[in-house]
């Protein structure tokens, strides 16, 4: 696979102390957010909206669904900043969880037009200037990405392709041309070999 | 220790997002009560988080900022009406945050006033700790934004109970309960006919799927005595969407 040029990313070392202060900026802005100042809102919607639309957009492919969702998750967080723990999550973390959530949810209620699978996988690369944006610390991404490169090669795909472009066990069933309950039992063992692979 | 397993890999599975709809639903309710269930999902999202490192950022369009904040102006402006003095705590606050809602729930669809319509905004809301509540429903009145009807719906059994708050029965009219759903084509369908009490039958949902109703919308329409004699609301159409209420005290917070 083509996925050897992300993980190597040189970019991460620049990023990793940047990007906690970063984290740092937003737990702030969320702060003052839960205190109903509209500011600190703005603030945070310029400071993640390309990260979260770039997430919601990826999995539902349409910018006028996209637009929507993003619409719901910034009023979610609007309404629910003042429940964000700093001990549970990071803010981008949790934001993106809230967008991750929403636009799966959006698609499972109104499912897309059958799937390019070639083009789903062809977003692979990951040189942009996106991947400068951590989720998580340097250390946690290496080692995941050393664990899926760990996952026989279909099993990776199907977590890359639930993950990143929402696909259901069906869909998967259908493009690896598997029963359901196969694909199930798939993903059961690569996210308990991730775990394991992942545990200290 | 299977168990134990099951649960984890539901966790794994959520946040993965290759769970169904009913599922995804069943889970993000259970999250709300099952503290083993909340902690096992945030580990699963830091361990899949890096992931998403590879998503290309893309800067939504121009007007999305303008489009976010104008709800939220509408979400405050609605917060701010003074609550009910009777009623429980917990319902005023329930009410409250339905409140919310329903200023949001305008300002997307822009409805036209029209006194005679009741509008719908569902809400069923995760169970409580407490055993007795009740998932939630509320609605309300359009044009002075008091509670006329209160709906709980109990997603498991299909249940529902009626209860007037400032609505009062009629003289020669009766108010008819719709529910409106994508599943069920675009237009409402009536529930029923409200009794002179201003009841309905308990089992009156239980021909719906609790996926469906989770998504569906209602109104209350008033019409001549006996229901609407087209089979559709005379008013005109009602629409709406579903938002689950947050049940924690930070909702509150206004």
């Amino acid at each position: 696979m083509a996925d050897a040029s992300r993980r190597s990313a040189p970019q991460r070392e620049a990023g990793s102390s940047a990007s906690s202060a970063a984290g740092d900026r937003l737990h702030d802005l969320l702060r003052r957010i839960a205190q109903r100042d509209r500011r600190a809102f703005t603030q945070l919607y310029e400071a993640t909206s390309a990260k979260l639309y770039g997430t919601v957009l990826r999995i539902l492919k349409e910018r006028g669904r996209a637009d929507d969702v993003v619409q719901e998750v910034y009023v979610t967080i609007w309404q629910k900043s003042a429940q964000f723990d700093t001990q549970r999550a990071s803010p981008i973390a949790w934001m993106v969880a809230i967008a991750r959530h929403a636009a799966i949810d959006e698609l499972r209620r109104r499912p897309r037009a059958p799937h390019e699978p070639e083009e789903a996988l062809a977003h692979t690369p990951a040189d942009g200037p996106s991947a400068r944006e951590h989720l998580e610390h340097e250390q946690d991404a290496r080692r995941l990405h050393a664990c899926l490169e760990a996952l026989e090669a279909e099993r990776r795909d199907m977590v890359r392709l639930a993950y990143l472009d929402g696909w259901s066990r069906a869909d998967l069933a259908t493009h690896f041309e598997q029963p359901v309950n196969t694909v199930k039992t798939w993903l059961h063992r690569a996210l308990k070999q991730l775990k394991g692979c992942l545990a200290p | 220790m299977t168990d134990h397993d099951d649960i984890d890999m539901l966790a794994a599975e959520y946040v993965l997002g290759t769970l169904d709809a009913e599922e995804r639903a069943e889970v993000a309710r259970r999250r709300q009560q099952d503290a083993d269930l909340d902690a096992r999902i945030l580990a699963w999202e830091a361990r899949l988080a890096p992931l998403g490192d590879e998503i290309e950022a893309i800067a939504p369009g121009p007007d999305l900022l303008a489009r976010i904040e104008r709800r939220i102006d509408e979400l405050e402006t609605t917060a701010r009406t003074p609550p009910e003095p009777e009623g429980d705590t917990d319902g005023t606050a329930q009410v409250i945050a339905l409140r919310r809602r329903l200023g949001f729930w305008r300002g997307c669809t822009g409805l036209a006033t029209a006194a005679a319509l009741i509008l719908a905004v569902v809400l069923i809301a995760p169970l409580d700790d407490r055993s007795d509540a009740s998932p939630f429903v509320a609605i309300f009145q359009q044009d002075d934004q008091q509670p006329a009807f209160m709906l709980s719906v109990d997603l498991d059994s299909r249940r529902l109970s009626v209860q007037p708050v400032t609505a009062e029965p009629l003289p020669d009219r009766s108010y008819q309960l719709w529910i409106k759903a994508d599943a069920l084509g675009p237009k409402p369908r009536s529930v029923g006919v409200l009794n002179d009490d201003l009841s309905l039958p308990a089992d009156a949902l239980s021909d719906y799927d609790p996926e469906l109703l989770k998504r569906a919308t209602f109104g209350i329409s008033i019409e001549p005595p006996g229901g609407s004699p087209t089979g559709q609301p005379t008013g005109p159409a009602i629409h709406g969407y579903l938002y689950p209420t947050d049940r924690d005290p930070a909702s509150q917070h206004l």
